[in-house]
């Protein structure tokens, strides 16, 4: 009941491959880094300006606020678990670190504050998922209905302005051509991210929790700390993002949430259908980021409404949910996991 | 041991149950006595209602173990359908089948990609939950649909009374009895159970399990359409986030329920919705701001899980070691 992903890769019977196994391998792999470029062709051609350096600016931006919030997700997902309160809790740490703005503290305080806040409700979730082994999303929903409730009592149900973006709000407005700053900060978190969930026993551990607690545990790694780190993480990387955020607006939004949950599963999820099928990880995460956010770009620009991205963005998902499950019942499928 | 003296299975839970109901209500009504009113009874019964009509499909999609985040989605979709009906001036009975022929159509899409093809539950119902959101603006762009609502006599739907209270809450008692009597004391039911409990043995006794997970999604495709035409008639618009607030309160609903009697059932389900419905109400009557009651309904979820939970655990524990002292080491105890 607590898997997310299906477990494809006990399934998978290991047969030698055949030329066809390889190229559908390779399709399964990275069909999705091949939908982003095929959509960054369309879209240019129909409208060029998409490749604007300013509008490649905000595209990048977006994606990097994006991708800080849904790192330690990312991970948690590919643990087995699941948290449905990521959006929340960046909506908190946005509410807090604006509210204390508001109440005539500096940036860093404010800033500290609302990470600290969301390391709170990491630790909340992982303290009832890990030690109490409670069911990851009852619980998940629950603490994230806290957030937000918590987050818009401290707007009193309205946002929060900001009267100075201060050095973060600068920060996040530095760019050299088309490439922002925090994009590059994202990539080398990213990298480091990748480094570690590939090179690092820590990664394989990640892994190994989703298909067995038991064996992790026998291995002599203890899967209740992981989960619990994994939860902290998960709430800092969302409640840093959701400090940015309120630099990126100049306000504190209580309902910023709502906007990135479904958003940040399709980006996870339709992530762990690249390169490791069926387990989300963190190229995947980045690659399926960049590409809603050229969908989201490209279709304002095509003038299609909010509710039309929101039906291809779930097609989306249902489609890579789909095509990984098949990938991974074709025999070629094992090469590919861990 | 003696037989007359053992009491029904859980009624220690359900006189708890009486108790926390007894006290949650007392304490509204000190502080604010209209809570008694039979008015304020009467709002009660009618969301509660709406909160136990959607928790019900939701409480057979957890007894057969799988997660439907989609039916908020479903709802809003299913009510804009039913609102562009009832604009172009179908009889009102007509709306409401087309609406939960569009409810069961969305939970045979779940039902089939995660019983015949196997995807993963969460993960499925999120996309079909995201897809029919965004079909629901497909009628009117995300305007309000509100023409011919008050002719159509689905207004009716929320004013009719018996005995003082709204036909909607006998209809809620007459639904849940019937799937009482289907889920506890039927082997449909007892089929429902086993494939929640273990899908492989309960294959090999002879239980289609793959139709029973169907069935599960798609009768929660419906419920969600039944609880949104009481929203409907509530309101008196179609709205494009009509089903958006059911999510919550049905979560909350089944898994409080289960938490306080044990397990999830049917009338834990009633239960918990009951208790849930009742809090809700009583926040609103007393003015605590709109912002607060999500939180609130989520505080008591978790508190339920949790110390219920535990409780679970320790009773079954002392009563396992209790009864089987010598058949195995003391060491390799939990």
């Amino acid at each position: 009941m607590t898997e997310v992903m299906t477990d494809t890769a006990a399934r998978a019977p290991t047969e030698r491959q055949g030329h066809s196994g390889m190229l559908s391998s390779f399709v399964g792999r990275y069909w999705l880094a091949v939908t982003l470029f095929l959509m960054i062709a369309v879209f240019a051609w129909l409208r060029p300006q998409i490749l604007d350096p300013a509008n490649i600016v905000t595209i990048l931006r977006t994606s990097a606020l994006m991708a800080i919030m849904v790192l330690g997700l990312t991970w948690l997902i590919a643990a087995g678990k699941i948290d449905v309160s990521f959006m929340h809790v960046a909506a908190l740490g946005n509410m807090t670190a604006a509210w204390l703005l508001a109440g005539g503290s500096g940036w860093t305080i404010a800033a500290l504050a609302g990470i600290a806040v969301g390391a709170v409700a990491g630790l909340v979730n992982g303290f009832l998922v890990a030690v109490l082994r409670l069911p990851p999303l009852i619980v998940t929903i629950a603490t994230g209905g806290i957030c937000a409730s918590a987050a818009a009592a401290l707007g009193k149900g309205t946002s929060v302005r900001i009267a100075d973006p201060g050095i973060l709000g600068e920060l996040l407005y530095v760019s050299w051509g088309p490439i922002p700053l925090i994009a590059i900060v994202v990539a080398v978190v990213y990298a480091l991210s990748w480094y570690a969930q590939e090179k690092l026993t820590f990664g394989h551990y990640i892994f190994a929790t989703a298909q067995s607690e038991a064996a992790v545990n026998e291995a002599g790694i203890s899967s209740r700390r992981l989960l619990l780190f994994l939860f902290v993480f998960s709430g800092l990387c969302s409640a840093i993002a959701g400090v940015l955020l309120a630099a990126n607006l100049s306000s504190g939004q209580p309902m910023i949430g709502n906007s990135y949950f479904i958003d940040g599963l399709t980006a996870v999820l339709l992530g762990g259908m690249m390169i490791r099928v069926g387990k989300p990880n963190v190229i995947g995460t980045t690659t399926a980021i960049l590409l809603l956010s050229v969908l989201v770009s490209g279709s304002a620009m095509l003038g299609w409404a909010d509710y039309q991205r929101q039906i291809i963005k779930g097609l989306l998902l249902l489609l890579g949910v789909a095509v990984a499950m098949r990938a991974s019942r074709s025999p070629s499928a094992h090469a590919t996991g861990a | 041991m003696p037989d007359r003296l053992t009491l029904p299975a859980g009624f220690g839970r359900f006189v708890a149950f009486l108790i926390l109901v007894a006290v949650v209500a007392g304490a509204f009504a000190l502080i604010e006595p209209r809570f008694l009113s039979s008015q304020n009874l009467s709002a009660v019964t009618r969301h509660m209602a709406t909160n136990g009509l959607a928790a019900l499909g939701l409480t057979l999609v957890v007894i057969v173990r799988k997660f439907d985040l989609s039916f908020a989605g479903t709802a809003c979709f299913a009510a804009m359908t039913i609102g562009f009906l009832i604009a172009n001036g179908y009889d009102l009975w007509v709306c409401i089948l087309v609406g939960l022929a569009a409810g069961a159509a969305i939970g045979a899409i779940n039902g089939i990609a995660i019983s015949v093809f196997g995807l993963p539950d969460i993960v499925t119902t999120i996309a079909t939950g995201s897809i029919a959101g965004g079909l629901a603006f497909l009628y009117s762009k995300g305007r309000t649909i509100f023409q011919n609502f008050m002719q159509s006599g689905i207004i009716d739907l929320n004013d009719a009374r018996i005995l003082g209270y709204s036909v909607s809450f006998f209809f809620l008692i007459a639904i849940y009895a019937v799937a009482w009597f289907l889920m506890h004391r039927t082997r449909y039911g007892a089929s429902f159970q086993a494939t929640g409990e273990n899908p492989v043995s309960a294959y090999f006794s002879g239980v289609p399990t793959k139709l029973y997970t169907f069935l599960a999604f798609v009768i929660c495709g419906m419920t969600s359409v039944l609880a949104v035409v009481l929203i409907l008639a509530e309101s008196g618009t179609a709205d494009t986030n009509e089903g958006a607030n059911l999510l919550m309160p049905a979560y909350a609903g089944v898994f409080l329920g289960a938490a306080l009697l044990g397990g999830t059932s049917v009338l834990a389900t009633l239960a918990g919705t009951f208790l849930i419905t009742m809090l809700l109400d009583g926040f609103s009557l007393i003015g605590v701001p709109y912002y607060y009651s999500d939180g609130v309904v989520s505080a008591i979820l978790l508190a339920g899980v949790v110390l219920f939970d535990q409780r679970v655990r320790m009773l079954f524990h002392d009563l396992s070691t209790f009864l089987l002292p010598a058949s195995e080491p003391r060491e390799k105890r939990p």
